[in-house]
């Protein structure tokens, strides 16, 4: 029941999740396919934490092999792999043979949230084509995205967006040595008595 | 598996004066035998915990691979017989026989052939229960003290036979019938859930939770510990507890609630807690495996090489113990396996001595699992992954062999998440060799289309976030603070990928200044000995020689 919650006023979980699929785990006649598959939405819209991978140690291999659990893995691994596109076209066609997708409030959006995610920490300049068609959006949508995100479209350039300003912070660093002073003083006797000796020798 | 009765069932065994009757009813024991028992009761008795140590640490063993290597200890009924005849008819102290049973049956999975039958199994079960209704069964704290090398090795014993006993009920193959039928009916031993019970109790009864939060806020801990958990007993109870639930949690699959359990405790610094080598390299173990297993490699390499930086120091207070050396090289060996796998995921520096072992013994294997070939990774994997469990007891009508299933579902899982990953090396070999890069470029240099490699690229930044704080809950948070760590990073600006890489210059100073004053040293050795030698002989040849030498 507290998943039905999780999935109609969209808030999320983790731990509960979790322990329900513990439960299925040390009772397996318990087991209902339903709530694992809203779990694992729930868990792929979680996404960048690896929330749908531990779900996944949790639940029966035969399980997650077999539909419908195998679609949803399949759109999991979609995102996982950031094949954004493929993910779109996979949730259109599986949408109609799994209404528990659609049940999941939020759903998309956390998705998209994601999607930004990823190009937030990967582009600096991306194009706006491109942009639009990881987000399964259209151009006019675009606004909404940019100014959530802070990102702007290049003033001269309106085929990029501009997302994040890396230049100042990806920057080639080289870590050279530093011999501090205290190191060198330990050395002063040594090189002391060596010079001492070589004028000896010079004699 | 013979008793000691019944091994010398014609023949008297000569051990100086003690001789063993043939009949078995009336044994006498070898004397270094019995004064251990005595001790070992009167320790326990007194709450002597040096005493105990002793006994439990040095002779114990020593007896053991003296008189007992191959054969089971005398049985508990005997012993207590022994013992209370030596203090006059007086019963033995209980804690004393419970402890004792304890290590009868430890004995027998350790040095018997053949290992426990299904009676030794569940006796040593209900000694278990004995023990934890002792401790926990009272209204007020017992007063015993025990030393904490002994409380950990009673958990993590505990726990250790219960692993064995699930696997032993999964091998179903080779059983016969009524075997399979006793099996099907004891539903109560070794049940996992009287298992998660008794350390869920433990954890409550000591209050530890509550006094790791005050001890890492700088707080009083005698005001939140509560009547059990004052006591050390109590309190080292659970403590090790806790490290118990960690890893039954890992072996169950559960590596989120297997690192929650641990979220008071400071896992880098598990030496400020409890001085116990075994306990902090095990717990060092199962931490490592988890962060792996959840995608958080940095944690990961730092936890496994603190581990094995702690190992390397405390290996000669090991070396006196020849029961634990094992255990503990198989699972130091475990991690470097698995460094070894999470450096090849996420490349990273370590502890030069640390890096340098594992260059030493792994070359050969590092560079297969750095090409991510799949098989080096599974078996590597396999290998270094501890024996995971299914809670369930199995099919007992079909009489298969399950104990490998649960293994073989994470290993599974874990293969596809690397499946995913595969590209990533490659990527990063190429970006090494460049600041800057066009896609086109890099496409045809990994025979790929740019778009394919925009949706790579992506998924390399995506899979190298790693969750950077220590804190179990806040990483489960939504805005949980994550970062790249790796020493490559790049970003994509339209069609350009600009690459950032650290570069660490050689330290040359540091290691020639080690060396220049090794060498003053060396040479000031070698000019007092050189005074020593001839400063000997000038006295022994007389004035003369001396001043030829100076």
């Amino acid at each position: 029941k507290y998943i039905e919650l999780q999935v109609t006023e969209n808030v999320y979980d983790c731990e509960a999740n979790l322990a329900v699929l513990k439960l299925y785990q040390f009772n397996p006649s318990h087991y209902q396919t339903n709530v694992t598959i809203k779990i694992l939405l729930k868990a792929i819209a979680n996404l960048p934490h690896p929330d749908f991978s531990l779900c996944k140690y949790l639940i029966e291999p035969d399980k997650l092999r077999e539909e419908p659990l195998s679609s949803v893995v399949a759109l999991g691994n979609q995102l996982e792999t950031c094949d954004f596109e493929e993910f779109w076209q996979n949730l259109a066609s599986t949408k109609s043979s799994i209404p528990a997708i659609g049940s999941v409030m939020g759903f998309t959006d956390s998705v998209r949230k994601f999607i930004c995610h990823v190009v937030g920490i990967s582009y600096q300049k991306i194009k706006t084509d491109q942009l639009c068609r990881i987000l399964d959006i259209k151009r006019d949508q675009l606004a909404v995205y940019l100014e959530e995100y802070g990102w702007k479209l290049v003033p001269d350039d309106p085929s990029h967006v501009f997302v994040f300003n890396y230049e100042e912070t990806i920057k080639t660093r080289n870590i050279s040595e530093k011999i501090g002073f205290p190191q060198v003083k330990q050395l002063a006797p040594v090189l002391q008595n060596a010079a001492s000796d070589c004028h000896k020798r010079a004699k | 598996m013979t008793s000691w009765d019944e091994k010398v069932g014609g023949e008297p065994a000569d051990y100086g004066n003690a001789v063993l009757s043939a009949n078995g009813s009336y044994t006498i024991l070898p004397e270094p035998v019995k004064t251990f028992l005595c001790n070992f009761e009167a320790a326990i008795r007194n709450r002597n915990v040096y005493d105990i140590i002793q006994c439990y640490e040095a002779q114990f063993p020593k007896l053991t691979e003296r008189f007992f290597a191959k054969y089971n200890w005398p049985a508990t009924q005997v012993v207590t017989e022994i013992v209370s005849r030596s203090l006059g008819g007086k019963e033995p102290d209980q804690l004393f026989v419970i402890l004792y049973t304890e290590m009868y049956y430890k004995h027998i999975y350790a040095h018997i052939a053949g290992g426990p039958s299904f009676e030794d199994r569940e006796a040593s079960y209900f000694n278990y229960c004995d023990f934890f209704n002792f401790v926990l069964g009272t209204d007020t704290p017992v007063t015993h003290e025990l030393p904490y090398q002994l409380l950990w090795d009673i958990i993590d014993e505990f726990i250790y036979q219960f692993q064995n006993f699930t696997q032993y009920r999964a091998k179903l193959k080779n059983k016969k019938d009524e075997e399979i039928s006793t099996l099907r009916d004891s539903v109560t031993t070794w049940n996992i859930h009287s298992v998660l019970n008794v350390l869920h109790s433990l954890v409550e009864k000591s209050c530890i939770n509550e006094q790791l939060r005050e001890l890492a806020s700088g707080g009083d801990i005698s005001a939140v510990a509560g009547e059990f958990g004052e006591r050390q007993l109590y309190k080292m109870l659970g403590f090790f507890s806790l490290i118990g639930l960690c890893r039954l949690h890992c072996i169950l699959g559960d590596f989120f609630q297997a690192l929650k359990v641990l979220e008071n405790i400071d896992v880098s610094r598990l030496d400020l807690y409890c001085n116990v080598p075994t306990c902090n390299i095990t717990t060092s173990y199962y931490v490592g495996f988890s962060f792996m297993m959840m995608r958080r490699y940095e944690d990961a390499i730092r936890t496994l090489n603190d581990a094995l930086a702690y190992h390397n120091r405390v290996k000669s207070s090991l070396a006196g113990r020849p029961d634990v050396a094992d255990y503990v090289a198989k699972q130091t060996d475990q991690m470097c396996h698995l460094l070894c796998l999470c450096l090849s995921l996420h490349p990273m520096r370590v502890d030069e001595i640390v890096h340098a072992q594992i260059k030493e013994k792994y070359n050969e294997k590092n560079l297969k699992l750095s090409r991510m070939d799949l098989d080096e990774i599974a078996n590597t994997f396999q290998y270094a992954c501890p024996k995971f469990l299914s809670p369930v007891p199995p099919n007992f009508d079909l009489p298969e062999n399950y104990q490998m299933n649960p293994m073989r579902q994470i290993k599974e899982e874990f293969i596809s998440e690397i499946k995913q990953q595969a590209r990533i090396p490659d990527i990063r070999s190429y970006l090494k060799l460049y600041t800057t890069l066009s896609i086109e470029k890099l496409a045809g240099l990994m025979n790929t289309e740019p778009q394919v490699l925009h949706r790579e690229l992506m998924c390399y930044k995506h899979k190298m976030q790693n969750i950077v704080t220590a804190d179990a809950a806040a990483a489960a948070a939504a805005e949980a603070p994550t970062a790249s760590s790796s020493e490559l990073d790049f970003y994509i600006d339209g069609d350009m990928i600009h690459v950032a890489d650290t570069k660490v210059a050689r330290k040359f100073g540091e290691l020639f200044i080690r060396n220049i004053l090794k060498l003053e040293d060396v040479n000031r050795a070698l000019t007092r000995l050189d005074q020593f030698i001839y400063g000997v002989a000038a006295g022994e040849a007389g004035p003369q020689a001396g001043s030829a030498r100076s």
